[in-house]
């Protein structure tokens, strides 16, 4: 009985999961359901990714990050022009990797101003000359990278003939042909794009010093030294060896391309979750309702941020070759059939799957879901994330710095999400739209898990895609009801209003959701 | 004093806009228990907070250990070396009890250091060491929130409300745990039961409104019938 009463959400969530899919196996052929079950399965994965970082960030910050799916986006975008164009992240390396670099200068300017002493007006007046001479060296500087001289319109330019370019070559079985590195600044522009960020850092320390008073002693200075000379060392060794890595990034083989820009997407979206916890939320976190407004408020710029710079066009993505072959020996009839011909189908549990969309994906949904369980569980860091949910001000009186967690926390969760859009890229194509109707996806499966819970947002992200899946499947096919004499077909719409409809039923039943715990 | 480890002076904190503490101050001497005593809402766990900078004074400042704690943040206050007990035995419910201790470790091995000595005060923590935090009973908890300040090596001790809502039996239990553990670390209580502060302390801070407003050794006040009665209560 005491079993029975511990395992309840979980007997719950298998009880709706067995029941859901009993009905709605009804009138399918074996073959149907298997591939719907696997779409749905794939779809929550996907989900899941930004779920998961979505309650992780919620749980210990208390912040509902409604700019989740716009990273999810940006994700999808940088992780697709890594993988097509990788000269132009190698283009952009350098002054992205200098400006962090006089970023990490912050501090230090803090330590400085904090012992300079001047009047009033001054010390008001200053950092508004630093801020406005750092933004004017940035424009300059950066209007010579390449993200920035994209034009949409020039087709030969776009990475979108990259993208059918890459398509063609893989069915032809040709290598591409590497472009010439596209032109960019020399070094007097690299150092301007330190000098702004440096001034930049400057202009911030300033207005902190202003309001809060001037900052003590820097925490770990040989690190962050060590750490800013790595960055700029790093940033002019690629400056110099632009010409051959470029060679070499377009010489590789698609499946390290597209590995490349998973790490690529995973550390935009982690250095753009910290920048924005850092600079934007941390000072609001006595005012909640602002922070929500201003997520949101992120977020629409997100989309028009990359609308700008890469167009309003949708695009595709190819997968890599490993998903994308359809010639001898395709369909695979056995995982290591896949491996070695690289098949984009394979026929296995009675239907014909989808290598990318349906193995894939699902894969990556079950390595997250290991990885960031085993986080919590086991580390020191998921411990500490464990007990700052409950209680963070304790956290900090044992000595623990929890604003220092609350940014990696809030690093992680973008991260997930960033990871979530380039793993989606490839099956659900590109479009600066694409991250909001995940993000209510996500939400919603919040809500069924239980807000705050990690093992919740996985449940309940897994019951969305399933039901999304099950009741597109039936659009198709119809669902017989005794009382109609033709079957009911579900349109489109109400795709999404199914899965509100499950949040609906679940809240009714279980108001703390599946895993959520009562306050 | 010349060998406080503790000077809070003449504190001013405000919550919001509302001036709580309104001039405290309270000098703990090495070694031993000082007890702040006071009525509810006199501001005595505003003071401990003030000291350990989650509420930061607005005027006045704390000296620990000869150092100025001020614009410090409170993680690094308490990594000086002050250990935090909180009122309403706050353990963090969802870890387990080893987690719990594991959790306090300021450096690798702190806890297995302390082991012997943590278990030695409180043996039923070792029996229970496995299960999560919301299996325990209040006595346990409280027991474990100590257990907790005693991990890496502080010396000074800010213990909030140790007997409240515990059996008779229990708080027996705690005061041997407390006296003991006074011999390695300095103690500053808040204590509202006077029976167990008297028989803990040897000296006191009286609190009333905001404002430290008397202190001396316990051993004076047990028999000041008139102080007890203006400050406390009936006692």
């Amino acid at each position: 009985m005491e079993t029975l009463r511990r395992n309840r959400t979980l007997l719950i969530t298998l009880a709706i999961l067995a029941f859901l899919l009993f009905t709605a196996i009804q009138g399918l052929s074996t073959r149907d359901w298997v591939i719907t079950l696997l779409r749905g399965i794939s779809v929550g994965a996907i989900t899941f990714l930004v779920a998961s970082g979505l309650s992780l960030i919620f749980g210990l910050l208390d912040v509902l990050n409604l700019a989740h799916g716009t990273l999810f986006m940006i994700g999808a975008y940088v992780g697709w022009t890594t993988y097509l164009r990788p000269d132009t992240l190698v283009d952009l390396l350098p002054p992205v990797l200098l400006l962090a670099a006089g970023l990490l200068l912050g501090p230090f300017w803090a330590a400085l101003v904090g012992r300079w002493r001047t009047s009033r007006t001054v010390s008001r007046a200053w950092p508004w000359a630093a801020l406005i001479l750092a933004v004017a060296l940035a424009t300059l500087v950066f209007a010579q990278w390449p993200l920035a001289r994209w034009d949409p319109a020039v087709a030969a330019q776009s990475p979108a003939t990259y993208s059918l370019q890459l398509d063609q070559a893989i069915k032809a079985g040709q290598a591409r042909a590497a472009p010439a590195p596209a032109a960019q600044g020399g070094l007097l522009r690299l150092a301007g794009a330190f000098l702004g960020s440096a001034l930049l850092a400057l202009g911030l320390a300033g207005f902190s010093a202003a309001r809060y008073g001037g900052a003590g002693k820097v925490t770990g200075a040989p690190r962050r030294w060590a750490l800013g000379a790595l960055l700029l060392v790093t940033g002019v060794g690629i400056y110099t060896g632009d010409a051959a890595l470029t060679r070499f990034l377009f010489g590789l083989d698609t499946a390290w391309l597209f590995l490349i820009a998973l790490l690529v997407a995973l550390v935009t979206g982690a250095a753009l979750g910290a920048l924005m916890e850092i600079t934007l939320i941390r000072p609001l976190y006595t005012r909640p309702i602002y922070q929500l407004m201003l997520t949101l408020g992120l977020g629409v710029s997100g989309i028009e941020l990359v609308q700008a710079i890469w167009g309003r066009t949708e695009f595709n993505m190819p997968k890599p070759a490993l998903f994308q072959g359809s010639g001898a020996g395709c369909p695979a009839t056995s995982i290591v059939d896949w491996l070695a011909n690289g098949c984009s189908t394979i026929d296995m549990l009675g239907g014909r799957i989808r290598t990318y969309n349906e193995l894939f994906v699902i894969l990556i949904g079950v390595i997250v879901l290991v990885a960031v369980s085993v986080l919590l569980q086991r580390s020191r860091l998921g411990m500490i994330i464990r007990a700052g949910v409950q209680d963070s001000e304790m956290v900090e009186a044992l000595g623990i710095n929890v604003r220092q967690v609350f940014t990696l926390v809030f690093a992680l969760g973008a991260a997930l999400a960033t990871l979530g859009g380039i793993i989606a890229a490839p099956s659900m194509g590109l479009s600066p739209l694409m991250g909001e109707s995940l993000l209510l996806a996500a939400l919603i499966a919040l809500a069924i898990g239980g807000l705050t819970s990690f093992p919740g947002a996985a449940a309940g992200s897994l019951l969305v895609g399933l039901v999304q899946q099950f009741i597109i499947k039936y659009g198709q096919i119809g669902i017989r009801l005794p009382f109609l004499e033709q079957p009911f077909k579900p349109t489109p719409p109400l795709v999404p209003a199914s899965t509100v409809l499950l949040m609906v039923i679940i809240l009714l039943v279980l108001p703390q959701g599946l895993f959520g715990r009562k306050e | 004093m010349p060998d406080a480890i503790l000077e809070v002076q003449e504190v001013h904190t405000f919550i919001g806009q509302f001036h709580i503490l309104q001039g405290v101050s309270v000098s703990v001497p090495r070694g031993g228990i000082v007890v702040l005593l006071g009525r509810n809402g006199a501001g005595k766990t505003t003071t401990l907070k003030t000291i350990l900078g989650l509420l930061p004074p607005r005027q006045g400042q704390v000296i620990f250990d000869g150092q100025s704690v001020q614009g410090r943040r409170s993680f690094d206050i308490a990594a000086l070396g002050i250990g935090f007990v909180p009122e309403h035995r706050a353990i963090f419910r969802s870890l387990s009890v080893a987690e719990n201790l594991k959790i306090a470790e300021r450096a690798r091995g702190d806890l297995d250091r302390k082991a012997d000595f943590i278990f030695g005060l409180f043996p039923d923590l070792k029996r229970l060491y496995r299960l999560p935090g919301n299996h325990l009973s209040g006595g346990q908890q409280q027991m474990l929130a100590v257990a907790r300040a005693l991990v890496p090596d502080n010396r000074l001790l800010l213990i909030d409300e140790p007997s409240e809502g515990l059996a008779p039996i229990i708080i027996e239990q705690m005061m041997h745990a407390i006296r003991q553990l006074s011999a390695e670390s300095t103690v500053l209580l808040v204590e509202q039961n006077f029976v167990v502060a008297s028989q803990l302390a040897e000296s006191y801070v009286i609190i009333e409104e905001g404002r430290s407003v008397q202190a001396g050794l316990m051993a004076d006040l047990v028999v000041d019938r008139e102080t007890i009665q203006r400050y406390l209560g009936a006692a």
